[in-house]
């Protein structure tokens, strides 16, 4: 239940086993089924999730209803609106299970809690929101910079192993680019 | 758009625990109904579907699983089962709520098995240390589900807990049930609550009350 949790703080910091143990007590296990939300659009964003098992993304929809993919999380990663979830204001944005998932969820209160009595995992909160943004500029500077080309091989390297948990739609919707354009892509590199 | 919060009811097929799914199917809760017989807990999911369409409910095989995937867990088991259920769903009930409705009565009726300093309540809180047990729907019948209005009197529904937002879902809960909330006070407060109810059934079998019968705090 929490193996992947455990894995991803010890690659990042040299947390004792008293904070390991610290750190399970103050998660929340939470099944959640393909399709099902974590968050939707008006809500505010109250938890951070960590994906122990499945695959979610984050997405907003336009006005005719069109989903804009924001982010994708497989085995090991965290997702959440960051913006709501600092700001307390509502999220504009949707979380939904791509595949049948086992998350831990965190809140405000245990992510505080967690903060102020586990010195290692400020340290690793620090670093996951350090790479978040990191992630988040790469993504602005592709988007506005990149040919669809480049983006479809960065986007590869990402997310190497994933490719085929994900429909083609939402690589699309991801890279900014239509399904047909992608398809063209793919063939290319293909061949 | 929100949210659905999913709500697990343990022991979906008693009395109590039909009473409290048929009351909180509304379009706002995915319910999961775990009963020891399957067939019993589907039987109940369709025939709440068939009175409301909107709602999302089912039954399913595990309790594990069901608690899992919950938001809110409703123990709706007598208080001799609960220790057992506890350590069944302990992993995967942490920092959720886990709402205790047993009243922990002896064979007889005439007292409570649990010593005077504390009750069933608190007892579920040491088996979930990581949970956050809220008592509530302990001084309800199932018939005052039906029918929460008696005698022209919206019936109180006392709430008992340590964590303030889980009690105020907890009271949301039982506004949604049709009972007027009354956030009581700390999870000790359980005790009172309890032998509240163990007069209630004291005086239910005395004065033939029909097993419908609720407390009212009149006030001005």
């Amino acid at each position: 239940m929490f193996e992947q949790l455990i894995k991803s703080i010890q690659d990042k910091v040299p947390a004792t086993e008293q904070e390991l143990q610290l750190c399970k007590h103050y998660f929340t296990p939470k099944k959640i089924r393909r399709k099902q939300f974590l968050l939707q659009e008006g809500d505010v964003c109250n938890r951070m999730a960590f994906v122990e098992k499945g695959s979610l993304y984050s997405y907003s929809t336009d006005a005719k209803g069109n989903q804009r993919v924001i982010q994708f999380a497989f085995e090991g990663w965290w997702i959440s609106d960051l913006y709501s979830f600092f700001t307390k204001e509502p999220s504009s944005l949707n979380i939904e299970a791509l595949e049948d998932s086992e998350l831990l969820l965190l809140d405000h209160e245990q992510h505080e809690y967690l903060l102020k009595n586990v010195p290692q995992y400020e340290t690793y909160t620090r670093m996951i929101l350090q790479n978040a943004y990191v992630a988040l500029q790469r993504r602005i500077e592709g988007t506005i910079g990149l040919t669809a080309e480049e983006k479809y091989s960065r986007f590869l390297n990402q997310y190497p192993t994933c490719l085929n948990r994900v429909p083609q739609h939402l690589i699309a919707s991801y890279l900014g680019i239509t399904p047909e354009t992608l398809s063209r892509i793919r063939k290319q590199m293909a061949r | 758009m929100h949210v659905k919060q999913t709500i697990a009811i343990i022991g979906a097929t008693g009395n109590m625990g039909q009473a409290i799914a048929k009351s909180l199917a509304k379009e706002e809760n995915r319910l999961l109904l775990f009963s020891s017989n399957l067939q019993k807990a589907q039987l109940l999911a369709e025939e709440i579907k068939s009175n409301n369409a909107a709602v999302e409910v089912e039954g399913i095989a595990c309790p594990v699983d069901a608690s899992w995937e919950a938001d809110i867990i409703i123990l709706a088991v007598p208080y001799q089962a609960e220790a057992e259920t506890a350590k069944k769903i302990k992993d995967v009930a942490r920092q959720k709520i886990v709402i205790s409705i047993s009243n922990p009565l002896n064979a007889t009726y005439d007292g409570l098995v649990t010593s005077a300093d504390t009750s069933a309540a608190e007892e579920l809180q040491k088996l979930l240390p990581d949970s956050k047990v809220i008592k509530a729907f302990n001084t309800t019948y199932a018939a005052d589900f039906a029918q929460p209005v008696i005698d022209g009197k919206q019936t109180d529904a006392f709430i008992a807990g340590d964590h303030s937002s889980a009690v105020t879902v907890v009271e949301e809960l039982a506004r949604t049930a049709g009972f007027n909330p009354v956030i009581a006070g700390p999870l000790a407060v359980s005790r009172t609550l309890e032998n509240m109810q163990l007069l209630m059934i004291q005086l239910t079998m005395k004065y033939n009350y029909n097993w419908h019968a609720g407390w009212k705090i009149l006030h001005n």
